[in-house]
């Protein structure tokens, strides 16, 4: 077994990188990221598949506690803390996604968030941005060691893979572990990673990246306390490159070398501007777009006189769904999704609720749209486009074609939009100080000292929105 | 290798001609059609009476053995390691016991961790075919379990035994899905792949649930299963065994609560990977319904290797090849086994590097090494717990013979725990040449371990941790446990 030196690099990485390394693109980029991840999952703390989390762990006590995120009365072990949040993050499909292709942000923030409530030093913020930036580092390496992470997946679902070696990454960072020790928290990670594709769009999504979060937290614990794994669990194919068809590993560079580069700072993240599958996001701006076209050459709108819609899509079967049953299947769903923006004109978080979803209208509409899968349309976020073709019982058709959706890597989110989005999300569950006190925190989070205003915010809810919280889950479960 | 995977997924499609249509993206499969959904069915439906006397017998022997294994494993340093970490990071929830832990209680999942961990922690646990390790992803959740069911509603020991079968037959469902399963495993480390599943099945058969959501128990364990094989021969290895025990329980306590996950996460579906994200090769089979004429259990079929020291299977072969070489030497020169009788040693043996390691570095690589245990056995005429201290690892006899050995890999010799064999070969020093050679080692399925042998090595792991009456009465309350209307005798012998 030739030892190529690539997971002692990671481990030295994890280790020696220091704060003065990250630069002004980096923090802006990944505050942004932090901010957008706490948004969504205060939103996410209102669903079924949260709640159900919720009452699981807390079956669970211990002496130390950690913050749930929207609840100002309950706390849980660390653990158990960073797979329920972790959970509210994905809990609808809402979060940051990357090329290549994972969530990054879920699999960290949780767990970086839960540790450092415990630990008896505080962390600083600054400290968190940094631990923030390694986890997202380490994920974003580690895709690059496969053509396959590239595309969109088929056999495991990327954060089950990357995301714990990303949280074990962060949590080893802010623990300040050797690098000794970091090795082994990836090794010890490695064999917690790994969830099958076809839990996605069921309601056991979201707990990939809620395992991803606390079992990487998990490790870096169990390392720190000496537990050893392969020390060189990513140079081998059978050890980390078990996920990966082809798999070929590379060093990182000396963290202090000129030659380190943070790989956030070359490729951002998308934000996503609707709680579904990133791929929904392209088919909603062109089938807006070519509704508007039809709409300009026959004056109006009228869905009933659409006798087909035909969507040129990349192959992907997971999120191929012309009738689903679930508001996961309905954000899996190209279909659907066409057929909500034709219908609404607009696609929101409410129009994944049950009552939307089966909608007869809808379901009619359904009935017309047709999937096509063109040869030059490559099943890769960074390569896709959309193109919607509507045709008419009287014979007009309007195309449109949409090649990169705005919240795209490409076409970032403007910082009043994304800041937009995370009022909308964090008001349904926190009070307006609570919301405003975040969005301060954050937005200096490497100035900030003391963390715990951070956590406090977090729990600042408005006084009935607990009560409807429970009643929301319980009507939808 | 993306080939390779693409044909048999094709070949496994067209093989399943009758389903094909049935698992069509667009057209949805009805419940009663899947593989998936006849597992669930078959682990809620299952009842005590199909229960075999050879699968009691069998099984029997495997709780006693497994249990044996985990009070032993209790004195290992790993388990020292995790038992802290739980109980550093969860205060004591009194309700559920550890192995060698008198009076200590964990939170059940925590529990089932700790002591799945103990029962793999010196590869001392039974072992099948296909290849995996399965009573040690099934029995710490299913004790922790039963310790968490209040006393008015405990299982029987009937009960216990039956979800503790349960648990066994689907890992070996399972693994008959793959032609890769087979054979010694390159890629996931087969307890973590295997075990996760049943020990859901087990648990959700323990609970009582309905066949749905015992098939979403299955689901969820899915996206908690796989581990790869680099982490054998480390010292988390035994984590694969407590995690996947663990996760198990978690997957069907998290199913009683209503989660929902896949249902066709056992159906080969082109482009969207299940349990198959797991194999190369995939083809999966439906389980009948228990009917009233009984379930053939696996292990009716096919019985568990137990092994006589800790250390991989592979060993066992090697060992008693060398122990043969060992009596002639001892007999030609009476007394000890020096190396400079020895010239050269010729181990043939099946072709599998995380087993072939010539100078083992720590106990864990050392029941990894074909090298290791073959001149552990030509030194000392067999290999023991003791085998593997840092003492007797570092024996400067042991390192000079270590350094005369060379291995072959002949192409009759598959890397199949069904097929394989061991051959040892050793050339003395005046040149005449002494071979050893084993097709079946004692306690293989095909010679199995007699009772009495199991019960010596039961008495000498749990005697490392219990007085003697316990150990005795441990004896007793396993051989009779379908007798007894109440698993408390069991569970309060372990407390």
């Amino acid at each position: 077994m030739l030892r190529k030196g690539i997971t002692e690099s990671f481990g030295a990485a994890i280790h020696a990188l220091g704060s003065s390394q990250l630069t002004d693109g980096v923090i802006n980029r990944s505050k942004r990221m932090m901010l957008d991840t706490l948004g969504v999952g205060l939103l996410g703390t209102r669903t079924a598949v949260f709640n159900k989390a919720l009452k699981y762990s807390q079956s669970f006590s211990a002496d130390q506690r950690s913050s749930v995120w929207g609840r100002s009365n309950v706390t849980l072990p660390p653990h158990f803390a960073a797979f329920v949040n972790g959970i509210a993050v994905h809990s609808m499909d809402f979060d940051d996604t990357w090329h290549p292709a994972t969530h990054p942000s879920g699999a960290v923030l949780p767990a970086l968030l839960a540790l450092a409530e415990t630990m008896p030093s505080r962390p600083t913020g600054l400290d968190l941005l940094l631990a923030f930036n390694v986890g997202i580092e380490v994920q974003g390496r580690l895709m690059r060691f496969s053509r396959e992470a590239y595309n969109i997946p088929e056999r495991f679902h990327p954060p089950s893979v990357v995301g714990v070696m990303g949280s074990a990454a962060a949590s080893a960072k802010l623990l300040g572990l050797s690098p000794a020790q970091c090795r082994h928290a990836l090794a010890i990670a490695a064999s917690s990673a790994g969830a099958p594709l076809a839990n996605a769009a069921t309601q056991t999504k979201p707990l990939h990246i809620g395992n991803a979060a606390r079992r990487g937290l998990e490790a870096a614990q169990l390392a720190q306390i000496g537990l050893e794994g392969n020390q060189a669990v990513l140079d081998m194919c059978s050890g980390f490159g078990v996920y990966y068809k082809d798999y070929s590993p590379s060093a990182m560079a000396h963290s202090s070398s000129s030659a380190f580069k943070w790989i956030l700072e070359e490729q951002d993240v998308a934000f996503k501007r609707i709680p579904a599958h990133l791929a929904m996001h392209w088919v909603v701006d062109a089938s807006l777009a070519a509704r508007r076209k039809l709409q300009s050459k026959e004056g109006s709108f009228d869905v009933s006189r659409i006798s087909r819609v035909t969507l040129h899509v990349p192959p992907s079967k997971y999120i191929n769904c012309p009738f689903p049953a679930s508001e996961h299947q309905a954000r899996h769903s190209f279909q659907f999704n066409a057929g909500s923006a034709l219908l609404d004109d607009k696609v929101t978080v409410a129009s994944y609720h049950p009552a939307q979803i089966n909608r007869s209208a809808l379901k009619e509409l359904l009935s017309k749209v047709e999937v096509r899968t063109p040869e030059d349309n490559r099943p890769n976020f960074d390569h896709m486009y959309c193109e919607v073709e509507i045709e008419t019982a009287q014979g007009l058709s309007c195309t449109a074609r949409c090649n990169t959706f705005y919240g795209h890597w490409r076409k970032p989110l403007s910082q009043e939009d994304l800041l937009d989005k995370f009022q909308m999300n964090a008001s349904s569950v926190l009070c307006t100080e609570g919301v405003e006190g975040l969005m301060h925190v954050v937005g200096n989070i490497e100035k900030i000292t003391d963390c715990s205003a951070l956590y406090s915010f977090l729990r600042h809810t408005s006084s009935c929105s607990e009560e409807e919280l429970c009643d929301y889950a319980i009507r939808t479960s | 290798m993306l080939s390779t995977l693409q044909k048999s997924l094709k070949a496994g499609q067209a093989v399943r001609g009758l389903h094909k249509s049935a698992v069509g993206v667009l057209k949805r499969p009805t419940p009663e059609d899947t593989v998936t959904s006849s597992f669930g069915k078959f682990i809620s439906e299952i009842k005590p009476q199909h229960l075999s006397p050879v699968v009691l017998h069998r099984s029997k022997r495997m709780v006693l053995d497994s249990i044996g294994v985990g009070l032993i494993g209790s004195t290992t340093e790993v388990f020292q390691l995790v038992l802290q970490h739980c109980q550093h990071m969860y205060a004591p929830d009194n309700i559920s016991f550890v192995y060698g832990r008198r009076g200590t209680k964990l939170s059940p999942t925590l529990a089932s961790f700790v002591n799945g961990v103990a029962t793999h922690s010196m590869d001392f646990d039974d072992t099948w075919h296909p290849a995996t390790h399965p009573s040690g992803a099934v029995l710490p959740a299913v004790l922790a379990l039963s310790d968490m069911i209040p006393a008015h509603s405990k299982p029987s020991g009937l009960d216990f035994l039956l979800a503790f079968n349960v648990g066994v037959e689907i890992q070996g469902r399972l693994m008959r899905f793959s032609n890769e399963a087979h054979n010694i495993p390159k890629r996931f480390h087969p307890p973590s792949v295997v075990g996760t599943m049943g020990s859901a099945a087990a648990c959700a058969r323990l609970l009582s649930l309905d066949p749905s959501q015992c098939s979403h128990a299955l689901s969820i364990a899915a996206s908690l299963a796989g581990a790869p094989m680099a982490n054998a021969a480390t010292q988390s290895k035994p984590l694969h065994i407590g995690n996947a025990s663990r996760l198990g329980l978690e997957a069907a306590l998290l199913a009683s609560r209503g989660l929902e996950a896949s249902p066709l996460v056992l159906d080969s579906v082109e482009g969207v990977a299940g349990f198959s994200a797991f194999y190369e090769d995939y083809v999966p089979q439906p389980l009948e319904s228990p009917s009233d004429n009984g379930h053939v259990f696996l292990l009716e079929e096919q019985d568990m290797g137990f092994k006589r020291f800790p250390a991989h299977l592979g060993m066992h072969w090697v060992v008693d090849a060398a122990a043969s070489v060992h009596e002639v030497l001892v007999g030609v020169d009476a007394g000890k086994v020096s190396p400079s009788q020895v010239q050269d040693i010729l181990l043939r043996v099946p072709k599998s590097k995380y087993i072939n390691r010539p100078f083992p570095e720590s106990e864990h690589e050392a029941r990894h090494s074909f090298q290791f245990n073959a001149c552990s056995a030509l030194l000392d005429g067999e290999v023991t717990v003791q085998s593997f201290s840092e003492a007797a690892m570092n024996r400067p006899e042991l390192l000079a013979l270590l350094s005369r050995v060379r291995l072959e890999h002949p192409h009759d010799n598959p890397a199949n725990f069904n097929l394989m064999y061991g051959e040892v070969q050793v050339t003395l020093a005046g040149g005449d040449i002494l071979k050893g050679r084993c097709d079946t080692f004692y306690g293989h399925w095909r010679n199995p371990l007699t009772n009495e042998s199991l019960r010596k090595k039961f008495r000498y792991n749990a005697g490392a941790v219990l007085p003697s009456e316990r150990v005795e009465q441990l004896i007793e309350v396993v051989e009779d446990l379908d007798r007894h209307e109440n698993c408390r005798v069991l569970l309060s012998q372990l407390q």
